[in-house]
């Protein structure tokens, strides 16, 4: 499913964020927002349905505080140990 | 405690011994002596403190090499890691920075935010060149564009030793980079690391979240290391093992001393040396400051001053502070205090640090007063998971770490105070909390 077994995370500069809270309409399968109005991300890993969401949020954040991070190697602790990587 | 008994127990305070020659193989220590200060402000010594001066230094450890890239491993074979807190390894840092490309500035942190700490500041006024020498030393060492020192706007004192150093250096004519001294605002963030490099490149002095860069990009680097730790490398650089000593600052109920002991010292006897253990040990201590952790007696009656072994304890001596309490006081109305004045030195730029923190603030105050109920108590934790790790830079951290560590140290008083019985002294501070005092 995911390409070369990387992983993509959502990532938030708090210091830019206002809390407008756009990101949590256009993505509530990856963020919620506390109880002071700021986004918290939810989802770690995000899989294809959650990127797209994330990638929405990105895009229409007024503040450009989000982004995604993509790492080639994929996150160990999403994988239980012993397990090896199907390639 | 009358303050003959305090300089009676000075004298028998581990640290104060006279630096080694360099044909000892002891290593030379970094302080020339320990001294007692006020238990707030500038670090102004009570006694007359010596200031060693370039000719001085270089009679005892000899002149400053010159800093070639070679220094990596040497510190990494030292082991030369951070002592500004966060104790990361020195070589690391010097890795990362080898990884951009764009024209790097070189800091000697010597903003000592954290209020009760006062090691850097001692460290900088007795031995100016040693700090000055690290700078000059990894400036060289990465070809650095630029070296400075960073210092709070209101550390005279500091200020003063630093350029009587900087003058006695030109006019020796050194072969070194140019060193400067940059004096920026007074306020608690002044000292964090992004802080400093966002006002070092004409931006304003708060905190920044790091974003994902392109390793090959032409952006302007920042190292910023500790001043403590540029001394050590200084020492490092000459060839002498790494010291194994820590700098403590010691808070006592009149003053802070600060001092250096054998890494390894039992916690027991740097209480006894500074007149703690007089009338039975403390009630707990508070390591690293407010922006550190509490730590009960029990665990620290058989604990060393070692970072390692605290570490593996689920504790950390941060950049050196030791605050104890004593019987009687509150721990609960203490942390209250510190939360308070943690939010108050926010940088009011991420939610959940602005709203947060005078959210724990109140939490706090309610469960210290004993009048906190079913939901403001389920409130308090509920925040303290909502806050943890969200902010650009890691002040909130700081704030929930120590919340975390006096529910978990003082969980009887919390008990007491659930139950309608605050401690007689909630309404008493007994640390030195700017704006704690009632």
């Amino acid at each position: 499913m995911k390409k070369h077994g990387s992983t993509s995370r959502l990532r938030i500069d708090a210091a830019a964020c206002d809390g407008i809270g756009v990101c949590a309409h256009l993505a509530s399968e990856v963020l919620e927002l506390d109880r002071w109005g700021f986004p918290i991300i939810t989802v770690r890993d995000l899989s294809r349905g959650e990127l797209s969401a994330a990638k929405r949020a990105v895009r229409a954040c007024p503040r450009k505080a989000l982004w995604i991070e993509t790492s080639e190697v994929p996150s160990v602790v999403q994988r239980a140990p012993g397990v090896t990587t199907p390639s | 405690m009358t303050s003959d008994e305090l300089t009676m127990d000075q004298r028998r305070t581990p640290a104060p011994r006279s630096v080694a020659p360099d044909t000892s193989r002891i290593p030379p220590a970094l302080l020339l002596h320990g001294v007692q200060i006020d238990r707030v402000g500038e670090a102004d010594p009570w006694e007359p403190s010596a200031v060693e001066h370039l000719d001085h230094l270089v009679g005892r450890v000899g002149p400053r090499p010159y800093g070639s890239l070679d220094l990596i491993t040497v510190i990494e074979r030292a082991g030369l890691t951070g002592h500004g807190g966060a104790h990361v390894p020195a070589a690391a840092k010097w890795r990362k920075t080898l990884r951009g490309g764009g024209p790097l500035t070189v800091v000697a942190n010597g903003a000592e935010s954290e209020p009760l700490s006062a090691k850097d500041a001692t460290l900088m006024r007795q031995r100016p060149h040693l700090v000055l020498d690290g700078l000059a030393l990894a400036a060289e060492a990465l070809g650095a564009d630029r070296a400075v020192v960073w210092l709070h706007g209101d550390d005279h004192g500091t200020a003063a030793t630093l350029q009587g150093a900087l003058a006695e250096r030109h006019a020796a004519r050194l072969h070194e980079p140019t060193l400067e001294l940059v004096r920026g605002p007074s306020h608690y963030l002044s000292g964090e690391s992004s802080a400093i490099t966002r006002a070092l490149h004409g931006g304003p002095t708060l905190p920044t979240a790091r974003r994902p860069e392109d390793p090959r990009s032409r952006n302007p680097r920042t190292l910023v290391h500790n001043v403590e730790t540029l001394a050590r490398l200084a020492l490092v650089a000459r060839g002498y093992p790494p010291s194994a000593t820590m700098l403590l600052t010691v808070l006592t109920p009149v003053s802070r001393m600060v001092f250096e002991v054998p890494r390894g010292t039992p916690v027991v006897d740097v209480l006894e040396g500074t007149g703690w253990l007089r009338n039975g040990p403390p009630q707990a201590v508070l390591l690293g400051g407010y922006g550190g952790q509490w730590a009960s007696w029990r665990d620290l009656r058989s604990a060393t001053f070692d970072e390692p072994a605290l570490r593996a304890a689920g504790l950390s001596i941060g950049a050196g502070v030791v605050a104890p309490i004593a019987h009687g006081a509150c721990g609960l109305a203490e942390t209250a205090a510190i939360t308070a004045y943690l939010a108050s030195m926010s940088a009011r730029q991420c939610g959940p640090c602005l709203f947060g923190l005078p959210a724990l603030t109140d939490g706090m105050r309610a469960l210290a007063a004993g009048d906190a109920s079913r939901r403001e108590r389920a409130q308090l934790l509920e925040d303290l998971r909502l806050v943890e790790g969200r902010g650009a830079c890691h002040h909130p951290d700081g704030a929930t770490r120590l919340i975390a560590s006096a529910l978990e140290i003082f969980e009887h008083d919390v008990v007491e105070h659930v139950a309608g019985r605050p401690c007689h002294e909630s309404e008493r501070i007994s640390l030195p909390v700017p704006g704690g005092h009632r």
